[in-house]
């Protein structure tokens, strides 16, 4: 019984794998800058939980900040604001931020950035035994400016109660994978007054709830000052909301029709965050390389 | 044993992270269309099912409710001079609620099709949905209100600023969903114990809209046991996820006005939709679910 069960669970387990599309011959590996390094001193990571008021109601998002060790409050931090937050800020995830944010601002490669991780919201339910509300479609896959007003007008005030964030639009930069990834470059593309850089993990730039049209949106509205960088692999999804690597394509080809600052790694990956993770430090270098001419 | 255990706490860690993608084939069946299965009405409205798979509409201009049989799908007349009656519903004491359009009521009528109860009078209600305790909500679009009667029979308005039309709740009773005729989304609330609706968010969306409409025409809705939620609308009967997004469009069974619609039949195998002076079936993979039945179960379980 107990060896049946044992297959059981095991053939599940791969079932779900497969599912989220982990591919086990992904040639993506984190290299030296997403390792602990000897005599890199460490940010710390703080969890707290924020319950939106204006642009969600009600709704409960699990939230970390990052103060990288070289803070002290007498200079404007720059802001860096990850989706689905705690994959980004686990030391055991995709992307372990907060150890890449120790090496590359020690090395001087990034700015002094305070990052903030913020997971979908959640409605709690009341009536005993019913579902919560999940927000992250709603939050994250939608054509509008709530996202970003969420973050402008809820999520900055209140952190910036405690650190000394940055002003400038150029200095606010989003991040995000999936759904998370359209969300980052949706609250950029309605707000570049307030944000102006963008990464995208394996975004989905699909017929969630209308994100395929981005790259006609993109081709017929003046340019506005946003800097992509765009991710994607061979062996994304494909499924009823759209294609993922052609919409990855049509996004990078129309931004670079426009005239955008725009960097697109298309790799052999699925739909994870392996090779986003493995090229992060890349791409905040890239995000970032003129901070110092400023 | 802590094999199993660990491996089962992986399982359940794993399984928010997957996408749930609820694609149409999840539910329609290659082969499969619309079957008629009564006709000659002014205009077909209010399907829905009791607890053995019954279903029941409205003939609205006519004043008169209908009966198919689950078993041999013959349709009868089940109610006659119901004033218009417009939106239907099962409540948990087994009742047809009604909501009277001609005398302004809310009411519930027995097994022989006479009134056994009136829920609530001089409203201009138009859907309505009943919860697992027996509270009732309905829809006022002239008055663009969401009224609540609670089991007491006390009446307030619990929502209001949009033009209301269907009403459904999720399968385990936390939460309602009212469609909004005008607008490219679904509003959801949250249930609270005493009946409140709290924090509206226009969470469904988008509501698909075709040319030459300039309105979704969002009426009546319904949900499965997974969840999705079904509503009529011009364009064919749109299923959304239960993560609020669109999973696609269900062809109308004719090029008619598709006013709501209820999964039926025995195993609420079917799903039923009136259309105009029409109602059809077609036969599902996914199963319907008597809601009303099993929010109580899930109340039950909690306590």
């Amino acid at each position: 019984m107990l060896n049946r069960l044992w297959i059981v669970a095991s053939i599940a387990l791969a079932l779900i794998f497969a599912a989220v599309s982990v591919r086990a011959d992904e040639p993506y590996q984190l290299g030296p800058d997403s390792q602990r390094q000897d005599g890199v001193p460490q940010g710390k990571v703080t969890q707290s939980k924020f319950v939106s008021e204006k642009a969600y109601p009600g709704v409960e998002h699990d939230m970390w900040i990052y103060v990288p060790a070289q803070y002290d409050g007498t200079k404007p931090a720059c802001v860096m604001i990850f989706q689905d937050g705690g994959g980004y800020v686990s030391e055991k995830g995709h992307s372990r931020v907060p150890i890449v944010f120790d090496n590359l601002i020690h090395k001087g490669e990034m700015p002094v950035t305070i990052g903030i991780f913020l997971n979908p919201g959640v409605l709690p339910a009341v009536i005993p035994g019913a579902k919560p509300r999940r927000n992250r479609s709603f939050e994250y896959d939608a054509m509008t400016g709530l996202y970003a007003q969420f973050l402008i007008d809820e999520v900055l005030p209140s952190v910036s109660k405690e650190y000394k964030l940055t002003d400038n639009p150029e200095d606010r930069a989003l991040c995000g994978i999936s759904s998370g990834g359209i969300c980052a470059f949706t609250a950029a593309w309605e707000r570049p007054d307030y944000f102006r850089k963008v990464l995208s993990y394996v975004g989905s730039f699909t017929n969630i709830r209308g994100g395929n049209n981005y790259p006609s949106l993109i081709r017929k509205t003046e340019a506005k000052p946003i800097r992509v960088f765009l991710q994607d692999g061979e062996h994304d999804l494909d499924n009823l909301h759209g294609h993922w690597p052609l919409s990855a394509q049509q996004m990078n080809a129309a931004l670079l029709h426009m005239g955008y600052d725009v960097k697109f790694e298309f790799g052999v990956g699925g739909h994870n965050g392996k090779q986003g993770g493995a090229i992060l430090p890349d791409a905040l270098r890239w995000l970032w390389r003129d901070y110092k001419k400023e | 044993m802590n094999r199993i255990v660990c491996f089962v706490t992986l399982l359940v860690a794993c399984a928010p992270a997957l996408a749930q993608d609820m694609p149409l084939s999840q539910i329609l069946i290659p082969g499969e269309n619309w079957e008629l299965v009564g006709e000659g009405y002014k205009f077909a409205e209010g399907p829905a099912a009791d607890k053995d798979g019954n279903v029941y509409f409205t003939d609205v201009p006519e004043s008169k409710i209908y009966r198919v049989d689950q078993e041999t799908g013959k349709v009868t007349v089940f109610a006659s001079d119901t004033a218009r009656t417009n939106g239907l519903m099962f409540g948990p004491d087994g009742l047809l609620y009604g909501c009277r359009m001609q005398d302004q009521k809310v009411v519930a009528y027995g097994p022989d099709g006479k009134v056994a109860k009136t829920i609530a009078e001089g409203v201009n209600a138009n859907d309505l949905v009943v919860a697992s305790d027996g509270g009732v909500y309905f829809s006022d679009p002239n008055g663009n209100k969401v009224w609540y009667v609670d089991p007491h029979g006390a009446k307030r308005v619990v929502a209001h600023g949009f033009v209301p039309n269907g009403l459904i709740l999720w399968p385990d009773g936390g939460t309602l969903v009212a469609t909004d005729s005008n607008a490219p989304h679904l509003w959801v609330f949250r249930v609270e114990v005493d009946g409140s609706l709290k924090y509206p968010s226009p969470w469904y969306g988008p509501v698909r809209i075709d040319a030459p409409a300039t309105r979704p025409g969002s009426d009546g809705m319904t949900v499965d046991k997974d969840g999705r939620v079904y509503v009529a609308t011009h364009v064919g009967l749109q299923v959304f996820d239960t993560q609020g997004r669109p999973s696609g469009t269900i062809l109308k069974p004719q090029d008619a006005f598709l006013s709501n619609a209820t999964f039926g039949g025995k195993g609420f195998t079917h799903l039923y939709v009136t259309c105009s002076d029409k109602i059809f079936r077609r036969r599902m993979k996914v199963e319907g679910v008597p809601f009303f039945t099993s929010a109580e179960k899930a109340q039950g379980k909690a306590k």
